[in-house]
């Protein structure tokens, strides 16, 4: 019955984009989009059925496994549409089908009036689709696949307005970056399937042992390399800002609750992998703690609401990469499911905003919103709250999870531990910075040309966008009542079989670490109130940090100049060099060269019927003397 | 059956040079052939027994007959799993040509169709023969049909184009034939299945001058951009997608499959021809201006990464250029025939003049989109299995290689996105005026089935795969054996 | 055999030959080039007649007459074609018909 459920959770998003794609404008636009909001809830219906059905089993029988059909096969290597439904993946299915369905709902009054409403639902569909085939994949080759088509999802819905160029460029560059990602996840697979002969979970993992740690290393590494790039980890972070080009709720679910979260669910699932190299498996911690400060640092200067969100992502994620890559694998995962909520609702809160104000994205444009949209503004608050970590919404609880776990993994965890500490203090500041200067003080000239300072009196929005919001509003609240440490933990219990922690904190390091998260989160939402709050104090001048904050530490311009501007240069050169002369000058040469020797050898032909004649006396004589020495 | 395969095509040439029937009429007619050639194809698949071991020395579906006897020459034709999937493909994608053709009525139209018969005619009888002056005899008789069709139809300057393409193509030949007389002479038959292997390096290097300017291989690829760029796009479509298949066919069946120690000694040097023209090709396409010439240069760098899944040396990496072959010969396909709807609504496929056509052609949009996207190999797709196979068996030979296939996956998205942007997104270019209307019912059924049969590929690659070389293949080490015993 | 030994004959007949060879190598009249050829035509007569004489056959007498057929034959077209060249005006001289050079 799980794995049933299980199939019609893959396919139903997938037919709802192929009935979509076909049927074309035969139908309306709206029924488009319910067609794809209904597919993904259906989606959600059979991940709560699997989910159901796996709760009622035992430990052991909570690993199912079913083939489909038969995908590559060779006479080594077989490779099958097989599905996993196991309790990790199971987590994964209902927060992409469940955030997933709220927020293609809220798509309908947000997209609504936009003409290419119809391919946005398909691809949204899509999208959902091969998200749970990445979280499904019972073998690594078919979680590759889905990567790979998250990625293409995501670049169609990057560039969805494809008619400005920024947006174009901004999916184009989201999806090189993750195809750097998976050509390394590929070479980690030619490694592992010619250590272990299979790509299944379970094969590779039982004979991976045996390989040496040099190969052990390059094959987390490469999955790690992966994971960066999805995930949008330093360094391989630079597509996402850009990515905000999107619609809003595509950020809010690719760019915040879902796809960027599948480099963490790859870390979980393969964790295996990874405690063979626990190098890899440190660098990975450590990648996440310098992401999760230098995307804070950054998200401070950010004007765009939705920029100054999608650091923090990136920041947050960096959180799951700690938590992961110390071996909290629980922890990690649910702080993904925590920010999903938060997240998602922040982005959707944002969309709100954005819808009422016409479509302005700058929040030095915005001020005063609380008295316009008063629900939009609790429901940022909220989001707000769960994502600094004040206790008792659900991000304290993940995010303070992951921060103990650090402690209590010895020297290197206490450094990571400074870093998630030094970015909860940031976290509050940039996130109260953007509630103070959006929802606070005096309203915008720009609020006031929209309503003249009241509130709007048809609601903040349709019902498909207002609903959506106050269900994650509630979710961010009590999504973390899931883990309390040391009281009950039913989540930490429910992946136990599939990733066991290897870190396990005390009661005290619980504590402090709770107490120092909470206390340094205040002094950052302290300081922000002093700047951003109702007196507004001048921020210190500090131009040049500014400055290289803005460019995002210039990686964009250290990449363009080491990979883009080379490859160009190249291609020009040699298209120069070698391909001109080749296919002009070889036939050119040719010709020639045929020519010449025909006029050489032409002037044999001198018309003298004399010289003729010699010749052939003088070849008769020769032949006479050769048949005589013969002889 | 096999025979009826060949010369089912020959025959249909004959009538359509015949029969004085009007532009549209013998356009319909010659499509009716090549549909008839598909259905005999398909009966075909339901008599080949896709269980039977693969053996080199047993094809199925054969036919023999003596030709030259006292120098043991004889027709010989015959299919193994791989060279059947690679028939088809030639059978599916000469129909969507012949198809395109008639629906953009060419000129001199009983000409032009019986040769697109003919040509078809002699590529299955590459993919067939088992004798190897049969095997050169329909190799040249490519050459013939698609001399005329790019010198006759061909774009501003076909002239130059065919020239260098017939003279690059016959100095390779020229090389084979020697090579096949030295072989056939010192071997004592023209046979394929009878004659043993050599070890000769002169002649290998014979057979490998041929394939690698078919392909082609770098350096020998000159005559690629102007041919695919000045021929009929329907002909550059079968160029880029069939014709260049016969050098894998070649390569795998006369140099692979026949000698011992040449294959020992050039395998690096190939592969690394190889692997730059791998790169070199990526590179090239990623600064190409239109729509042609990305796909010519994405073609070459193609054939670089099938040749480099043949010259793995490996089951896994055969089975992976095969299904390559068979993935990039439709995308190739349906890429020439969408840069000829382009060129017909717009007079040109260059970037700097389209752009913004997605707006308002749902159609196009969602064709070329879907076939760039496979065409990049996005993981998930046809082209991503194979290309994934093929990295898989010449990591066995050394990781650098797969490195360097790992990277250009990295660069053919670069610029098959590119070829998408240009084409469908930002603003739109002087030649996107509202008359460059959306893909009409007719181009459509061009079009659909080919990207059909790409999606149903991608769903289930190993329907090629586990019937390529089913079971295992003969290693050199076995097959040495094999002939060391009297 | 009764005579001169047959050296004596292919002496005079190599003497013979290489006097036409000369003429027509170095002449420039189509006329003495004809000339010279007869005399090349005859002297491979003689050696042929000399040959025949000393096996006793008549195989070299029956080929020396076919010989004497062609020469004849070939006289007859040469000459007709310099009485046609000296009618239209034409220089005779062999150096001046260069038309089919390359």
């Amino acid at each position: 019955m799980a794995i049933q459920a299980a199939w019609i959770c893959l396919f139903a998003p997938l037919a709802g984009a192929f009935a979509i794609t076909v049927m074309g404008e035969s139908i309306t636009r709206r029924t488009a989009a319910w067609l794809s909001t209904v597919s993904v809830f259906v989606a959600f219906a059979g991940a709560v059925v699997a989910f159901v059905e796996l709760l009622g089993k035992s430990a052991e029988e909570r690993e199912q496994l079913s083939t489909a059909w038969t995908w590559l096969s060779t006479t080594n290597l077989e490779i099958g549409m097989t599905l996993l439904v196991d309790p990790l993946s199971v987590t994964m299915m209902l927060i992409v089908s469940g955030v997933g369905g709220l927020i293609v709902l809220y798509s309908i009054g947000y997209m609504d009036g936009d003409p290419e409403e119809r391919r946005y639902f398909a691809y949204m569909s899509f999208f959902v689709f091969a998200m749970l085939l990445l979280v499904q994949a019972g073998n690594f080759l078919l979680l590759l696949a889905g990567w790979g088509l998250v990625g293409l999802a995501s670049y169609l819905l990057i560039g969805f307005w494809h008619e400005r160029k920024e947006a174009v460029d901004a999916a184009k560059k989201a999806f090189i970056m993750n195809a750097f990602g998976d050509a390394t996840m590929a070479l980690a697979f030619f490694v592992l399937i010619w250590q272990t002969g299979s790509l299944e979970f379970g094969d590779v993992f039982a004979r991976a042992e045996g390989m040496s740690s040099t190969l052990l290393n390059l094959v987390a590494l490469g999955l790690l390399g992966g994971a960066v790039a999805k995930s949008a980890q330093i360094p391989l972070h630079t597509w996402l800002p850009d990515a905000m080009e999107g619609p809003t709720p595509v950020s809010a679910l690719i760019h915040a609750a879902t796809m960027v979260t599948a480099g963490v669910y790859l870390i979980v699932r393969a964790h295996p992998l990874f405690e063979l190299a626990p190098t890899i498996q440190d660098l990975a911690a450590g990648l996440g703690a310098i992401t999760l400060v230098v995307a804070g640092l950054i998200a401070l200067v950010q004007t765009d609401i939705k920029r100054v969100i999608a650091y923090s992502t990136m920041s947050q994620i960096g959180y799951m990469f700690v938590g992961v890559g110390l071996g909290a694998y629980a922890n990690g995962m649910f702080h993904l499911m925590t920010h999903a909520f938060f997240k998602a609702l922040l982005f959707m809160a944002a969309g709100l905003v954005i819808h009422h104000l016409a479509g302005e994205q700058d929040i030095r444009q915005m001020g005063g919103l609380r008295r316009v949209m008063p629900k939009t503004a609790i429901a940022f608050l909220v989001g707000s709250l769960a994502l600094v970590g004040i206790p008792p919404l659900s991000g304290f609880f993940s995010k303070d999870s992951i921060l103990a776990s650090a402690l209590a993994s010895g020297g290197y965890g206490q450094l990571l531990f400074a870093a998630g500490a030094a970015g909860a203090l940031l976290t509050g500041l940039y996130t109260f910075r953007l509630f103070f200067t959006v929802f606070l003080g005096q309203p915008s000239q720009l609020v006031l040309d929209r309503d003249h300072g009241e509130p709007h009196h048809r609601g903040e929005g349709p019902w498909t966008m207002t609903v959506p919001v106050a269900v994650l509003t509630v979710l961010a609240v009590v999504g973390g009542w899931l883990q309390i440490p040391d009281v009950w933990h039913p989540f930490g219990d429910w992946l136990h079989d599939v990733a066991e922690p290897l870190v396990e904190p005390s009661v005290a390091q619980d504590l402090l670490a709770s107490a120092l998260a909470v206390g340094v989160a205040l002094i950052g939402i302290g300081i922000a109130w002093v700047f951003y709050g109702a007196r507004r104090r001048d921020l210190p001048r500090a131009a040049a940090l500014r400055d290289i904050l803005e460019h995002k530490l210039y990686v964009d311009e250290l990449y363009d100049a080491v990979f883009y501007r080379p490859a160009v240069w190249m291609a020009g050169m040699w298209r120069r060099t070698i391909e001109e002369p080749l296919i002009g000058g070889s036939i050119a040469g040719v010709s020639l060269g045929a020519r010449r020797a025909g006029s050489a050898l032409g002037e044999t032909q001198t018309g003298y019927l004399r010289s003729y004649a010699l010749a052939i006396a003088g070849a008769a004589a020769v032949l006479v003397v050769v048949f005589l020495a013969v002889q | 059956m096999t025979t009826a395969l060949i010369f089912l095509p020959f025959a249909a040439a004959v009538v359509v040079w015949l029969l004085p029937l009007p532009g549209r009429a013998i356009g319909s007619l010659a499509l009716l052939a090549a549909l008839a050639e598909v259905v005999l194809w398909l009966v075909a698949l339901f008599q080949f027994d896709f269980e039977q071991q693969f053996d080199f020395a047993s094809p199925q579906l054969a036919d023999r007959q003596s030709w030259f006897s006292d120098l043991e020459v004889s027709y010989h034709v015959g299919f193994y799993g791989f060279s059947f999937w690679l028939a088809g493909l030639a059978v599916v994608v000469s129909t969507a040509a012949i198809g395109y053709a008639l629906w953009a009525d060419r000129e001199r139209a009983r000409a032009y169709h019986g040769l697109l018969l003919f040509l078809l005619g002699a590529i299955v009888g590459v993919f067939t023969a088992q004798d190897l002056l049969l095997f050169y005899v329909f190799f040249e008789a490519m050459l013939i049909p698609l001399y005329v069709l790019v010198g006759v139809w061909g774009g501003a300057r076909r002239l130059r184009a065919t020239a260098t393409f017939v003279i690059y193509t016959m100095a390779g030949s020229l090389l084979m034939l020697a090579s096949i007389i030295a072989f056939g002479i010192s071997q004592g038959t023209f046979d394929l299945v009878e004659s043993g292997g050599s070890d000769s390096t002169w002649i290998f290097l014979g057979f490998i001058a041929a394939f690698a300017v078919k392909a082609p291989l770098f350096p020998f690829h000159g005559w690629l951009v102007d041919a695919y760029r000045e021929s009929p796009p329907e002909v550059a479509a079968i160029l880029s997608g069939v014709v260049s298949k016969a050098a894998v066919y070649g390569l795998l069946r006369i140099a692979i499959a026949k000698f011992g120690e040449p294959l020992d000694e050039f395998q690096t040097t190939i592969l690394a021809l190889a692997a730059i023209g791998l790169v070199y090709g990526s590179l090239l396409a990623f600064r190409a201006r239109d729509v042609r010439t990305v796909t010519a240069y994405s073609s070459m760098a193609q054939m670089g990464l099938i040749v480099i899944g043949l010259f793995s040396l490996s089951e896994i990496g055969l089975n992976g250029a095969i299904l390559q072959s068979v993935a990039h010969g439709l995308i190739s396909a349906t890429l020439f025939l969408l840069a000829g709807m382009l060129e017909l609504r717009g007079g040109t496929s260059a970037f700097a003049a389209l752009g913004g056509l997605a707006r308002g052609r749902p159609a196009l949009a969602t064709i070329l989109m879907t076939t760039g996207v496979i065409a990049l190999a996005v993981p998930g797709s046809v082209a991503f299995a194979g290309e994934f196979l093929i990295l898989v068996g010449v990591y066995g030979v050394g990781w650098g290689w797969a490195a360097v296939g790992a990277g250009a996956i990295v660069l053919a998205a670069m610029y098959m996105l590119r070829l998408i942007s240009g084409v469908l997104h930002g603003r739109r270019g002087p030649a996107a005026t509202d008359s460059a209307r959306d893909l009409r019912p007719a181009e459509l059924a061009l079009l659909v089935p080919l990207v059909g049969l790409l999606l149903f590929l991608s769903a289930w690659p190993a329907a090629i795969t586990e019937r390529s070389f089913p079971i295992d293949f003969p290693d050199e080490a076995a097959q040495a054996q094999a002939e060391a015993e009297p | 055999m009764d005579g001169p030994d047959l050296a004596w004959y292919l002496i005079v007949s190599a003497i013979l030959f290489s006097i036409g060879t000369l003429g027509v190598l170095v002449r420039r009249s189509p006329l003495i080039v004809l000339l010279s050829l007869e005399i090349m035509l005859n002297a491979a007569n003689l050696a042929l007649i000399s040959f025949a004489r000393l096996h006793g056959g008549h195989d070299g007498q029956i080929f020396a007459l076919t010989v004497m057929a062609v020469a004849a034959s070939e006289v007859v077209v040469g000459l007709g074609l310099i009485v046609a060249m000296s009618r239209r005006r034409l220089t005779l001289d062999v150096d001046s018909f260069r038309l089919l050079r390359g």
